[in-house]
């Protein structure tokens, strides 16, 4: 697919939010897909050869937006591209968020991982769920969309390392004082954070999913590069590919090294 | 599509000389929801062997400057599965079904052949050059005694298909190899496999997959497969399948001057899934605007 960046907004010196215009990419994304996005503007450029994966953060009217952190060569030359540029990505790619029903969630998200809980906040407020959100960072400057988040969520907890911005300390702190409330919890973030989010929501038996990020070369179940470790029923390990049976996993089940 | 890119190799006929390379286009049907895969000229599925397997531990990627490492560990379901799972799912196409497949002995390497031998697929793709498993794999493809041995015991049990070998860029004289496998029996010789490589996190003094080395595919490994394939079609006299960095149209054209008589598409597949399908039309322009009847006419007309 392609699309017309019609914005590419430095939020501060780390992270990035890109709008894309495309109807067709809009009206197939859900919340908990992801794209591999190209991240070179011209054909005959190899370095760097693979497209890279994003959360699908937001949309609207026939847009959608990524929000990403500077890492390598890839994100360095997304930021680097124009409004007004043609950009090229795949379908939206992997499984979604499932829902049941459930009345009151809570939202865990650290740095970048807040990217793919926007879109799930906005999905989930309309259909009328009360949303918490429990947002971590190192730093101020992880700290991000907030207002946007303001309009989906009921609730939000910031927490810091540095204590600037929101509570000192770690995410689960705040999360675990309130956990009883939640009859679903949904988190994305660094993996510790995910671990210690899902270990929480198995001692409260509250069911918990989580978004994983995984290296991928193809994003479509064909290199098998992107593994992640899964019990199934009957306790065995059963190796999942992150781009097409996931990134969204049973927190409960990941089996995390 | 026109008659200039149809080519035949060792009696199957092909719509066009693309096809994607085993193990970075799944069982093909992986692509089906994004590509027509009738527009492919072959799909090589990814190698199989007698028994599922696993793989390597991860991490097993890492992207390298135009290139990438893989250590995937030839993971597969085993040949019972795939001709009862997958191979059903991809006949549906009007698409060459190559099998590439591989085993840990000799004795594996004839049996997987025998029982694929028995299927409607077209045609066998030996891999003796993956580098990333530690039994069979690179040994049988690095070590000539070796290559004749696979390639001969296997050919005597498979009655109904060619087999093409893939051979290893791993060694210091391709010729040598190129030319057993012809002796052994081999139809057609694909070449390149990976090559070889390693990248270190200077952060954690750790290699970055957890296999410490890997295969290095891409643009990057062009040069060295373009050589190859051309040193191999002064030795041998059966066909020569170009693998090795195609990116587009141009790539294509390159490796059949140098001597191929057809061509795999591997990690550009994972650039852009759409890239194999954009080769054959622009291949197609190509050979209208320098009014060439048939693409197989290029084969070995580098002027050197
Ligand atoms: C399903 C999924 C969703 C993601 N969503 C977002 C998002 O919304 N926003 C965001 O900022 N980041 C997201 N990421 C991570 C993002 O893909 C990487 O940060 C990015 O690929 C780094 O590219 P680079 O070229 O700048 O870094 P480099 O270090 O130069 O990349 C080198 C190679 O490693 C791979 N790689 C490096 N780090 C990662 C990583 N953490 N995850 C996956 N691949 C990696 C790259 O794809 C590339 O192949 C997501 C990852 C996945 C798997
Ligand atoms: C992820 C990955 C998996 C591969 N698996 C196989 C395999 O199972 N069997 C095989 O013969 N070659 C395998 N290869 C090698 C490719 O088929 C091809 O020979 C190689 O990648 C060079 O071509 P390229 O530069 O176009 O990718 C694999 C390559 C990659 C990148
Ligand atoms: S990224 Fe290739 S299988 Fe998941």
């Amino acid at each position: 697919m392609k699309g017309k960046v019609v914005n590419n907004l430095m939020l501060n010196d780390k992270y990035y939010l890109m709008e894309i215009e495309s109807e067709d990419f809009v009206n197939k994304a859900k919340p908990g897909h992801f794209m591999m996005v190209k991240a070179q503007q011209y054909d005959y450029l190899y370095d760097p050869l693979l497209r890279r994966p994003f959360g699908v953060c937001d949309i609207e009217r026939g847009r959608f937006k990524i929000l990403y952190v500077l890492i390598g060569k890839g994100t360095n030359l997304l930021s680097q591209i124009k409004t007004g540029s043609q950009i090229e990505f795949s379908e939206p790619l992997g499984n979604t968020f499932k829902f049941n029903n459930e009345k009151t969630v809570a939202l865990v998200g650290g740095g970048v991982g807040i990217a793919p809980l926007l879109f799930l906040a906005k999905y989930l407020h309309n259909q009328d769920v009360l949303v918490d959100l429990y947002y971590g960072g190192k730093t101020e400057d992880d700290i991000l969309l907030i207002d946007e988040f303001k309009k989906y969520c009921q609730h939000i907890e910031v927490t810091t390392e540095n204590g600037k911005v929101g509570k000192k300390g770690i995410v689960t702190s705040p999360l675990s004082e309130n956990i009883k409330k939640y009859e679903k919890i949904y988190a994305c973030g660094p993996k510790r954070m995910l671990q210690a989010t899902s270990t929480l929501a198995i001692n409260h038996n509250i069911p918990i999913e989580v978004s994983l990020d995984e290296r991928m070369a193809c994003g479509m179940g064909a290199c098998l590069g992107c593994l992640v470790y899964v019990k199934n029923d009957q306790g065995e390990i059963e190796q999942k590919r992150c781009c097409v049976e996931g990134p969204v996993f049973d927190g409960a089940r990941i089996v995390w090294e | 599509m026109s008659k200039s890119l149809e080519i035949e190799i060792c009696g199957v006929k092909f719509n066009n000389p693309i096809i994607t390379a085993s193990g970075t286009f799944g069982y093909g049907i992986e692509y089906a929801r994004f590509i027509d895969l009738n527009k492919l000229g072959g799909v090589s599925v990814k190698g199989i062997s007698l028994n599922e397997t696993t793989g390597n531990k991860m991490p097993r990627i890492m992207e390298t400057n135009a290139g990438m490492l893989n250590a995937i560990g030839l993971q597969n379901v085993g040949v019972e599965k795939f001709i009862k799972e997958k191979l059903p799912l991809l006949k549906k196409y009007d698409t060459r079904i190559i099998v590439n497949f591989w085993g840990k002995s000799i004795e594996e390497y004839v049996e997987v052949a025998r029982i694929l031998d028995e299927t409607d697929i077209d045609m066998l793709e030996m891999n003796i050059s993956c580098p990333n498993i530690k039994e069979g794999g690179i040994a049988f493809g690095t070590d000539p005694k070796m290559t004749y041995s696979v390639v001969y015991e296997t050919k005597k049990v498979i009655k109904n298909k060619p087999l093409i070998v893939k051979l290893s860029p791993n060694v210091t004289d391709i010729k040598l190899f190129g030319k057993v496998a012809q002796e052994a029996g081999a139809d057609a010789i694909s070449a390149i496999n990976t090559l070889l490589g390693m990248a270190i996190n200077i952060e954690t003094k750790k290699p970055y997959i957890s296999n410490i080395t890997g295969g290095l595919s891409g643009p990057a490994i062009k040069p060295v497969a373009i050589r190859m394939v051309y040193e191999l079609y002064k030795t041998v006299s059966i066909p020569i399948i170009g693998i090795g960095g195609i990116m587009n149209y141009k790539d294509v054209v390159e490796f059949y001057l140098a001597g191929a008589s057809a061509v795999q598409i591997g990690t550009a597949n994972f650039v852009n899934p759409e890239i194999s399908i954009k080769i054959v039309t622009e291949l197609e322009d190509y050979l209208k605007s320098k009014k060439v009847d048939k693409i197989t006419d290029l084969t070995g007309k580098v002027i050197a």
